[in-house]
């Protein structure tokens, strides 16, 4: 027996990228927050904006994996939405589209998360 | 309709179906009549209960306007002031805009999925005597001059300080614990129910908006709720027993309290405004006769905002002094949260300019709260940038700007869906007149009040303050605040009055009087049972697209039409394609729920004044009372295997695992549970993080007790899992061995949890780092404490034959619980054990 | 056109003794910048939203298919909307270290240190090498034009530090140590709230910001650091009342560091929650609880009239 049902994974994909998007934003805030809690210095924060950046740049594909896993279960937008028909096939699209959807809310939301890492530069406050 | 036919055969007449469904379904009389548990009574018993808070505290508002209309009033004293508004503040937010969604939900969601009921009536029965206790005993306190008077937010050290804040605090704290409690029982009732009570045939694509909402929500609670419940446990801790976690003389640090709180406090403000969406999402399709525009927006919006309101908690701490670098991040993540925010809203407009809006008093409603909750928004994105928080913050331009959004995107919905839904409750519609001039008063008076509180912020006037000088350019904005204050409250009246006068020389009205399209509309005002059978769904708008489903439906020509054995049942189906796959028995009428409840709310009134006797016995009641709760209702092995559920569709009655509402009900406990134990880790680390020593040099629980614990509890759950197995094999005797084993290892492994921190003499009193040490250790105890009642209640169940090889759904959840129980164990045991020890 | 007009109206309406409009600051101008920007944006993107609100209310016959109305979703909701926001967001960020600059200690002009109290504001003016200089409550001098250090500590509860005309709010907590910089560009007199609530009378814990010329400033700042007493003589009522428990005065033997520090008495303003009139200063401190609910300074009703006199006339008199 497994700890999650099948439908759970299934499901699941619907939120592959928010969780992308939550790690992705722990990371960088515990990083920067323990680093300047612990009076990290200015030349390893230089290498933690890197690193960071790295991160970002994993978050991102990550995401862009999931969309594209996503839009090809939309059928690479062949059909258009409101996939309200009662067969498995409208459910099977309309998680596609709706998972194409939130990556692309995730992918934006990396962004604007990362933003930072290139305006300020330092642990001041 | 082929299945039409099939039904025909059945030897039972309509009339005969109805008469045993109406018997099993039925509220009892008299003093009885509150043993209910039927969802649809208890979902209008809390409505109107949270209504009434509001209202309360919306008085408790009129009070702090009158005293601040002009300057230096002394109509009320600074104390009453500040009790005043942090009761508003608190009753708003825990005790009307969180339940009145829970109470919206309960009560319409089984005819709109097309369930009987929910899975779990007794649970939600439950939930609404808890919020019903924990509500008066916190607003009551105002009439002893014993209210919490230290803001709704509670910061330490000043709510800590026994001092100023009395017995208020406390009351703050176990009240809305017992709240909280209440909440997440209702977030278990909403997503097992959303996720497996649906109608055969409403695939994840076919379900309503609303549902789809509640299923955020309800996940969202889940993970937003138990951080401020470990807050509060760290809160009494120290309050009670002296331990110091917010006081910075011996290691703690008020801006635990305050980061604990806001992961809570910002989720909750789309808990809150997520539901009154999802009301508009039902309300804007009815009224342009035409489906939604972008379904899948929508639950993009919803799923998006559910994730990026767990990333704004800082930006209520803004001003704290943490580097500039965190603030960004959180500034990022707000203004990001706009974007779904912002698709609703045009989701709406685009259905609307698609379809042909017919006007009509919850439009009103609807669009003047659109209107309303847009400057919200937009003042929302203007303070999420850091520094015109620097400005703003605590000023009355927030105060402008959360009304704005709070009543626009919530309390405006709410009236909408009230003028709406009206006739499923009654059979008539409310008064068309009545609710326009309740609309404009509503809408001019909210607005004279609360637009000049933008201009007040900004001339420097902060919040919570009980008086101001008259030179100093606030008079006359606070003055014209007061008056719209009055103005807005009158059109609150008319709301009151139209719901409640009297209506029975009204005609009655159609059924579906909108010509709503949804399922809900074919709930029958008179009847208890939900549905009268359970329909297969093939459309968004089932009452739009499926012709003659009513009559088919009132008909019995469905599944589950009668009661034949006697019990309330409603089916399970499978998560994404709705797939019929149990025939679920639910609980009925019963005292035991509302007997918890009390005990439950004697355990926090008597833990308030100290009471430890009377503690104790409510503790025990409490327990004494769910056991007999859990025995006479849950997984009862049933008469038979399987049953005709009609439509030559015949379905199991008993089933264990993760195809069982139970497994999820178990499941999802537990992750909040987690998220609770997840706090206290994080706790841990802040502490960490802040000290170059976290342990001030202080003696540690050493490495050896917790590594020997960690042993005992780790074979203490192979041992469970073993048992599961050793009983699906029919090996009885071999699995009440193991689980007696198991719980011997358990009762072991807590002792050697305890010995760590006990042998080595830490003092909880004298610095953070025992305390928080012993936390971890207690909370990991009292979880193996209660995993030895649940062993115990496996062996009676086994002794008893309930419990049997085929009928294993008590040791199946029980062995979930012993999952979590071993997570809990590793984590806690490394972190006091291994981590000081790796530094 | 009408922003401007919005513009100046938002202004015209907010300005006052205590408003974040009208800066006499640096970070204070910059961050009223950014309000003005983005209210008037704000105001436009209202003003749109609900056009097309009622406009879609009203319309009679239905405007859109399907694909249309899927298009107006996604550019209308989504692309501009986000656009916008990263746009305010970049700009925003970009200039959060402008606006509240960090410095090294050493490039301070000067170093205040302020405590919030309950309910009531210590200021310790401190010399180069870090240590107090000298001692004041509830109101702060500041030179014109000069970059200052402000510490922010709290020893009860949480304050917050905010002169709304000179820049931003900063939290005091105890147990943290917050740091604010702080340039006025403005000399005049200037009110400052305390911004988190704090107990009973958080109301009427106010300050006030004095920003003068810099030879004012030294005048007055050596004038503090030589203090020397002004009468013996009128001190020993305030001495025989057990005044100096709590109270120091300069130059004295007066050095109780529990209450405000009342040297050059005579200068305040206010006594905190009112007018510094002689009137007020005997009802303080005959019942302070009357000025200032739950005050930690207990009542003297036992104190007679003409010791009360002597202690108000000392005080009155303390410059």
């Amino acid at each position: 027996m497994r700890i999650f049902p099948r439908d759970l994974e299934t499901l699941w994909t619907l939120f592959t990228a928010p969780v992308v998007w939550a790690v992705h934003f722990l990371a960088c805030y515990l990083t920067v927050a323990i680093h300047c809690a612990k009076g990290g210095g200015e030349r390893q924060f230089a290498m933690l904006q890197f690193v960071l950046g790295g991160v970002t740049l994993a978050a991102l594909a990550t995401i862009a994996i999931s969309a594209f896993l996503a839009w090809r279960q939309w059928g690479f937008g062949t059909t258009d939405p409101p996939h309200d028909d009662p067969t498995e096939e409208a459910r099977k699209l309309f998680q596609g589209f709706a998972t194409l959807l939130l990556s692309a809310l995730s992918f934006v939301a990396v962004l604007f998360v990362a933003t930072p890492l290139l305006a300020i530069d330092g642990c001041f406050s | 309709m082929s299945s039409v036919e099939d039904r025909d055969q059945t030897p039972i007449s309509t009339d005969e179906e109805e008469r045993q469904l109406r018997a099993v379904w039925a509220n009892p009389s008299g003093w009885r009549y509150w043993t209910s548990v039927n969802n649809t009574q208890i979902g209008l018993w809390y409505a109107a209960t949270a209504f009434l808070f509001m209202l309360f505290a919306g008085v408790l508002a009129l009070l702090v306007r009158a005293q601040l209309a002009v300057p230096e009033n002394d109509l009320l004293s600074a104390d009453f002031f500040n009790q005043a508004f942090t009761l508003h503040g608190t009753v708003m937010m825990f005790l009307f805009a969180v339940p009145i969604f829970e109470a919206v939900a309960i009560f319409l969601l089984p005819p709109m999925l097309g369930a009987r009921e929910l899975p779990f009536p007794r649970l939600s029965a439950f939930g609404f005597w808890s919020f019903l206790l924990g509500g008066v005993f916190v607003c009551g306190s105002i009439f002893f001059d014993a209210a919490p008077n230290t803001g709704w937010f509670m910061y330490p050290p000043l709510a800590t300080d026994k001092q100023y804040s009395g017995i208020g605090a406390d009351i703050w704290l176990l009240g809305l614990s017992f709240i909280e409690v209440a909440s997440i029982a209702a977030a278990v009732e909403l997503i097992v129910g959303i996720m497996k009570c649906r109608a055969p045939g409403m695939r994840i694509n076919m379900m309503p908006l609303f549902a789809w909402y509640l299923l955020i929500v309800a996940g969202m609670i889940l993970f937003a709720f138990p951080p401020l419940i470990a807050g509060d446990i760290l809160f009494e801790m120290e309050r009670m027993f002296d331990w110091p976690f917010f006081d910075a003389g011996r290691g703690g640090d008020p801006l635990l309290w305050q980061h604990l709180f806001w992961i809570f406090g910002h989720p909750e403000v789309y808990i809150i405004f997520l539901p009154a969406i999802a009301l508009m999402a039902m309300i804007v399709p009815t009224f342009a006769q035409r489906p939604i525009i972008g379904y899948s927006w929508i639950v993009l919006a919803a799923v998006g905002t559910g994730f990026l309101s767990f990333g704004l908690w800082v930006h209520h701490m803004f001003t704290t002094g943490l580097p500039q670098i965190s603030l960004a991040f959180f500034s990022a993540a707000s203004e990001a949260v706009a974007i779904p925010t912002g698709v609703q809203i045009f989701v709406f407009i685009a259905t609307m300019l698609a379809g042909r809006v017919i006007p009509s008093v919850p439009m009103l409603f609807g669009g003047g709260g659109l209107v309303i909750f847009v400057v919200g928004g937009l003042t929302g994105v203007m303070v999420a940038l850091v520094p015109i928080d620097w400005q703003a913050h605590d000023t009355y331009f927030i105060v402008a700007h959360l009304h704005y959004v709070l009543i626009g995107g919530m309390l405006f919905p709410v009236v909408a869906g009230i003028y709406y839904y009206y006739p499923l409750i009654n059979a008539r519609k409310l008064s068309d007149r009545m609710g326009k001039i309740a609309f404009w008063l509503m809408f001019s008076g909210f607005n004279i009040a609360f637009f000049p509180m933008h201009f007040a912020g900004l001339r420097g006037m902060p919040r919570r303050v009980f008086t101001y000088p008259a030179d100093v350019g606030w008079d006359w904005f606070n003055m014209i605040s007061t008056v719209g204050a009055f103005v807005f409250a009158t059109g609150i009246a008319i709301v009151v009055v139209d719901v409640l006068r009297p209506k029975h020389r009204q005609p009655k009205g159609e059924a579906n009087p909108w010509n709503a399209g949804t399922l809900e509309w074919i709930s029958e005002p008179e009847e208890n049972w939900g549905v009268r059978s359970i329909p297969i769904i093939k459309s968004r708008y089932p009452l739009w697209d499926q012709p003659g489903l009513r009559d088919d439906i009132a008909k019995g020509r469905f599944y589950l039409p009668g009661a034949v054995e006697g019990y309330r049942e409603t089916l399970v189906t499978s998560v994404l394609d709705a797939e019929p796959i149990q025939c679920l028995r639910v609980g009925g009428t019963s005292y035991l729920t509302i007997l918890s409840a009390m005990a439950l709310g004697g355990v926090f009134v008597a833990i308030t004044f100290h009471w430890w006797i009377i503690t104790a016995l409510c503790a025990a009641a409490f327990l004494a009372f769910v056991i007999g709760w859990l025995w006479t209702g849950t997984a009862i092995p049933p008469e038979k295997a399987e049953k005709d559920v009609g439509l030559g569709l015949s379905l199991p009655l008993y089933v264990s695992g993760p195809a069982s509402v139970g497994w999820w009900a178990m499941f999802i406990t537990l992750v909040g549970d987690g998220t609770a134990f997840g706090s206290l880790v994080f706790g841990y680390f802040f502490y960490w993080t802040i000290h170059d020593d976290f342990t001030a040099g202080l003696a540690g629980p050493g490495l050896k007790w917790p590594l020997v614990a960690l042993g005992l509890f780790a074979s203490a759950w192979i041992a469970m899992v073993a048992a599961r197995s050793v009983n699906r094999g029919h090996r009885t005797r071999d699995m009440r061995v193991l689980v007696l084993c198991a719980l011997m290892l358990t009762l072991l492994g807590g002792a050697a949890a305890l010995a760590g921190p006990l042998l080595t003499q830490m003092d909880p009193t004298e610095h953070v780092y025992p305390a928080i040490v012993w936390v971890l250790v207690l909370w990991l105890v009292s979880h193996a404490a209660v995993g030895v009642v649940m062993q115990l209640y496996c062996l009676a169940r086994s002794f008893f034959g309930r419990l049997t090889a085929t009928h294993d759904i008590d040791l199946v959840n029980v062995v979930l619980y012993w999952h979590f129980l071993t997570i809990t164990a590793l984590t806690t045991l490394g972190v006091i054990g291994l981590f000081p020890a790796m530094r | 056109m009408a922003a401007a007009l919005l513009s100046t109206f938002l202004l015209s309406a907010c300005t006052g003794p205590q408003s974040v409009f009208g800066a006499a600051g640096r970070e204070a101008s910059a961050i009223e910048d950014l309000i003005v920007v983005t209210a008037v944006g704000a105001a436009c993107a209202w003003f749109i939203v609900t056009s097309l609100l009622i406009y879609a209310g009203r319309v009679r016959r239905h405007r859109f298919a399907e694909e249309t109305a899927q298009r107006f979703i996604t550019w209308g909701g989504v692309v501009i909307p986000t656009v916008l926001l990263f746009a305010l967001l970049s700009y925003a960020l970009w200039s959060m270290p402008a606006t509240r600059p960090w410095f090294d200690r050493q490039q301070a002009d000067l170093e205040i240190e302020v405590t919030g109290e309950q309910y009531w504001w210590r200021i310790r003016y401190l010399n180069t090498s870090g240590d107090v200089a000298f001692e004041t409550a509830n109101e702060l001098k500041l030179p014109v034009d000069r970059r200052i250090r402000v510490s922010l500590k709290a020893n009860d509860v949480i304050h917050s530090f905010w002169i709304p005309a000179l820049g931003g709010k900063m939290d005091m907590i105890p147990g943290r140590t917050n740091t604010l910089w702080l340039e006025p560009t403005r000399i005049g007199s200037y009110r400052g709230p305390c911004a988190e609530f704090c107990g009973t009378s958080h109301a009427l814990m106010t300050l006030t910001a004095i920003v003068m010329t810099m030879e004012d400033f030294e005048t007055w700042r050596q004038g503090r650091i030589n203090k020397s007493p002004t009468s013996a003589d009128a001190g020993a009522a305030f001495q025989r009342n057990g005044c100096p428990a709590c109270h120091a005065i300069d130059g004295t033997d007066a050095k109780g560091l529990v209450g405000p520090n009342l040297t050059a008495f005579k200068d305040r303003l206010r006594l905190g929650a009112a007018a510094n009139t002689r009137d007020n200063l005997f009802r303080f401190i005959r019942d302070a609880g009357e000025f200032k609910p739950g005050a930690q300074m207990p009542a003297f009703p036992m104190i007679p009239e003409g010791e009360l006199n002597a202690i108000v006339d000392y005080l009155a008199g303390e410059t």
